[in-house]
């Protein structure tokens, strides 16, 4: 069945083996995706009861889909290419040591002004500005393909002109690689941040598949994203309990489809939008469930789910994903005032797929590790490093930017990222005045876009971690 | 928040394995005991190490407390009621030199005198043992082997002994810290703490790098200086390797934990002393690169984690234990330079015996404070410095 909206360039024909089992993928396709385009959910083991485990963020931060590839344990094979040959096997639990050393590793090293980790709309608007003021600047990212969540969202954008709006994420996405193109940005592909060792400047040891790169940088932009929430219930590590996002990785980047009926928890934006996104891609979408008495996302999202005749129940919550395998059925419940579950009020839909849509987190795990102050702020999705209005933080130098400064959305991440590469390359002494302009504009637009009730809490976030600031910012 | 009572028969400063297992033996000996930490259960030094347990060292003493704390370690499940994983996986420990052939050589000859069943194992057969060892590569010449040496979770044992404590009517007020020992007459009568003044009978100085501080505030001078080392452990793979595995020429040491993950420490020879608990990029590199040549298969092996902790270390890298001149009932239990977890449980079980002024299984005489004045210490040498 075609897409709609997406075409998908998958590349040329390759083959590899799954234990002993010889698999066709395309090149463009992760490991993780193009074993469950074969059907095969089971991607490995949890560690002590040994129950199965599947596919569930899709950009390398859940560990779920750890498995040995050619040899190496531990692989995470969501953010791993697949190649002609490669040899994939699934660990019981664990991965076992190498049989043969592995061959050894190259070391880079690199000096730079600003190193942006983070390859998504944060990150790259920050790389783009930084450039333009003449900035020497790299960006680390983790995944197989470049522009974060971006090149997943097939919805057009809201907002004003200058902020894409009415152009589709996967579109912003090639607007802004194209332009970071012309710049002369280096690109680290698939390599993960291990550890910032801050000191009067920041020394960074970045994981790639060749080996370990050195990075000596003047200033970093931490642009990590997000990861997704999990909420408790029993059966929730089944395969095919799938994270919203890691289901829009596998049907708009990959181009595959995991089922073919669906259950979503959370009516955000998010499980609204994939709602739509499900139906577009041909699957059942039997309904959304939602524990609040009322729709978190925008009135237009969830009118035209409806009309496309997908119920969305209200003050309702899963009771338990039904299966032995794999998800085979998902079990809803009522609640009452206090979401206490309403005895009898049980309903069993027969759904392949559950996705949960029930919020993010930001990944902080680089500003912690260097030492960066930080609080749990509810209202900006938990814990966030404390920032001033241009993304400082307390560790001299580190910027933060986008979800992983506290969640809200591309067009906020993408103004914030701006910020902090202006920012970073005023404070370096690249032409400070026109610096200056940028961050001023960039600011009108943020609380512009910031001005409507939906931000009201968002806002209410960052004035507290603004007001934290000033006492941990120098 | 609870505090503290007036008085106790004991007050212990430091809640980490010395501190909690002396807890434990005073309080079955039916004295009244409270530990104050300033921070958590484990934050010191007992939090940060490999957990390893050895009974190979260059001094006589060293040998028989160590054995004296495996004595303890083989039943302690039992006697806490916790599964501390503990296990018996051996030590190797490799020689380099000729020079290190020959200590090894008279080192073992002591040991075996005193029944530890240790023995020499040739290149041939270090590779029967862990077979992933680059025994060639790495240059070894041999290796002292003693089976009956192992490891247990720091944690579980440390909070095993807690616990047990407070099941025998010991208090452990965490987050509270001592600002000083007070001292009149020339005796300890107690300590004055973020949450008041506890009187005592006995106070004693657990607090691992800190106690030279804390002895200072009693006015008595401690010869010890914290040196950090760092440390790092590995994503999990299937077990594969039984035994610590040392080198005093490299000074490096890793093990396999019962996750899968591998733990090992090098020490920096250029370290200086200080409160320093930063992660270090060469540290990394050199442990990395240090772990590749052993077992080159652990190339395709990810670091997960580092992180540092505190020596507390004296001139001979030997234990400091018992009374001091000058302030009485002031009783010292640091200066393990690196080997609290092994030497924790046997010392805190004599320091009670000592408090409780009964007769001790072992002399604590040659980990007297007083033996630097006297300049009578013969300096432990089997040491990862």
């Amino acid at each position: 069945m075609a897409h709609p909206i997406l075409e998908f360039d998958r590349g040329r024909e390759v083959e590899f083996n799954f234990e002993g089992r010889r698999i066709r993928a395309f090149e463009s396709e992760s490991i993780a995706a193009a074993l469950v385009a074969e059907g095969i959910l089971t991607l490995g083991w949890s560690p002590k009861r040994r129950r199965p485990r599947g596919f569930f963020c899709g950009i390398g931060k859940c560990s779920s889909c750890l498995m040995t590839v050619d040899g190496v344990p531990n692989v995470r094979t969501c953010i791993t290419p697949v190649r002609d040959g490669v040899e994939v096997r699934r660990q019981r639990p664990l991965g076992e040591l190498p049989k043969a050393p592995p061959p050894e590793a190259k070391a880079g090293e690199l000096d730079v002004d600003l190193l942006v980790i983070g390859g998504g709309p944060a990150g790259l608007s920050a790389a783009i500005e930084a450039s333009r003021l003449g900035a020497r600047v790299a960006i680390a990212d983790e995944n197989v393909r470049p522009g974060g969540q971006l090149i997943k969202q097939t919805h057009k954008f809201f907002g004003s002109r200058e902020n894409y709006a009415g152009v589709r994420g996967i579109e912003i996405a090639r607007i802004l690689l194209r332009e970071l193109d012309g710049l002369s940005a280096t690109w680290l592909t698939r390599a993960t941040v291990i550890a910032d060792y801050a000191g009067r400047s920041h020394d960074v040891v970045v994981s790639t598949p060749e080996g370990p790169w050195r990075i000596r940088a003047d200033a970093v932009v931490v642009s990590t994203g997000a990861t997704e929430n999990m909420i408790p219930f029993p059966n929730n590590d089944l395969p095919g309990v799938m994270g919203a996002g890691g289901l829009q990785t596998l049907m708009h980047v990959f181009g595959v489809v995991p089922g073919e009926s669906a259950l979503i928890v959370g009516a955000g934006n998010v499980g609204l939008i994939l709602a739509y996104q499900l139906l577009q891609a041909g699957v059942d979408v039997k309904a959304i469930v939602e524990i609040m008495p009322k729709i978190g996302g925008y009135a237009v999202h969830a009118a035209k789910v409806r009309r496309m005749g997908v119920p969305i129940l209200l003050r309702h919550t899963l009771r338990r994903a039904v299966g032995r395998e794999r998800v085979e059925g998902a079990e809803i419940v009522r609640v009452d005032e206090s979401f206490r579950p309403i005895e009898g009020t049980e309903e069993r839909f027969d759904v392949d797929m559950i996705v949960l849509a029930v919020g993010l987190t930001p990944s902080t795990e680089v500003p912690r590790q260097a030492g960066a102050a930080w609080d749990y702020v509810p209202e900006l999705g938990g814990p966030v490093p404390i920032h001033d209005p241009y993304l400082r933080t307390s560790v001299e130098g580190m910027y933060v930017a986008g979800d992983s400064s506290g969640i809200e959305e591309a067009t906020t991440a993408m103004l914030e990222g701006r910020v902090a590469g202006a920012h970073a390359a005023a404070e370096l002494g690249l032409r400070p005045d026109r610096a200056e302009g940028v961050i001023k504009e960039a600011l009108r637009q943020l609380e512009s876009f910031r001005s409507g009730p939906f931000s009201a809490k968002v806002v209410r976030g960052k004035q507290r971690v603004w007001e934290r600031a000033r006492e941990v910012i120098g | 928040m609870r505090r503290p009572r007036e008085s106790y028969d004991v007050a212990v400063i430091g809640a980490g394995i010395i501190g909690c297992a002396t807890a434990y033996y005073l309080a079955s000996r039916g004295l009244s005991v409270a530990v104050f930490d300033r921070s958590y259960i484990t934050s010191g030094a007992t939090g940060r190490c490999p957990g390893g347990i050895r009974q190979q060292w260059s001094t006589e003493d060293h040998v028989r407390l160590a054995m004296k704390s495996v004595e303890i370690y083989k039943n302690l499940d039992q006697e806490l009621g916790v599964e501390t994983g503990y296990r018996q996986g051996g030590y190797l420990i490799l020689a380099k030199t000729e020079r290190e052939v020959k200590d090894f050589e008279r080192n073992m000859r002591m040991q075996r005198s005193l029944g530890l069943p240790v023995r020499w194992l040739e290149p041939g057969e270090i590779r029967e043992i862990v077979p992933e060892l680059d025994v060639e590569g790495i240059g070894a010449l041999g290796a002292a082997w003693n089976p009956t040496d192992g490891y247990a979770d720091p944690f579980k044992v440390t909070f095993g002994y807690a616990r047990a404590a407070e099941r025998l009517g010991a208090e452990i007020f965490t987050f509270t810290g001592v600002e000083r020992v007070i001292v009149e007459d020339g005796q300890a009568r107690g300590v004055k703490t973020s949450r008041g003044v506890v009187r005592a009978e006995w106070v004693v100085n657990a607090a691992g790098a800190w106690s030279r501080l804390v002895a200072e505030t009693a006015g008595v001078s401690l010869p010890n200086k914290p040196y950090r080392h760092e440390i790092l452990v590995t994503e999990p793979v299937k077990p594969f390797l039984r035994p610590m595995v040392i080198s005093f020429h490299d000074n490096v040491y890793f093990r396999q934990s019962s996750r899968g993950g591998i733990i090992g420490g090098w020490g920096d020879p250029n370290e200086k002393p200080g409160y320093n608990f930063e992660s270090s990029p060469r540290f990394l590199i050199t442990m990395a690169r240090l772990l590749a040549k052993y077992i080159p298969p652990l190339r395709g092996v990810r670091v997960v984690r580092q992180w540092a902790g505190l020596y507390d270390v004296t001139p001979d890298a030997r234990q400091i234990t018992g009374p001091v001149r000058g302030v009485e009932g002031f009783i010292q239990v640091n200066g393990f330079s690196g080997h609290g977890f092994m030497m924790g449980p046997a010392t805190a079980h004599l320091v009670a015996q000592f408090i409780a002024g009964e007769p001790l299984d072992l002399p604590l005489e040659p980990f007297s404070p007083d033996r630097f004045e006297r300049g009578a210490f013969e300096g432990e040498t089997a040491v990862v410095g």
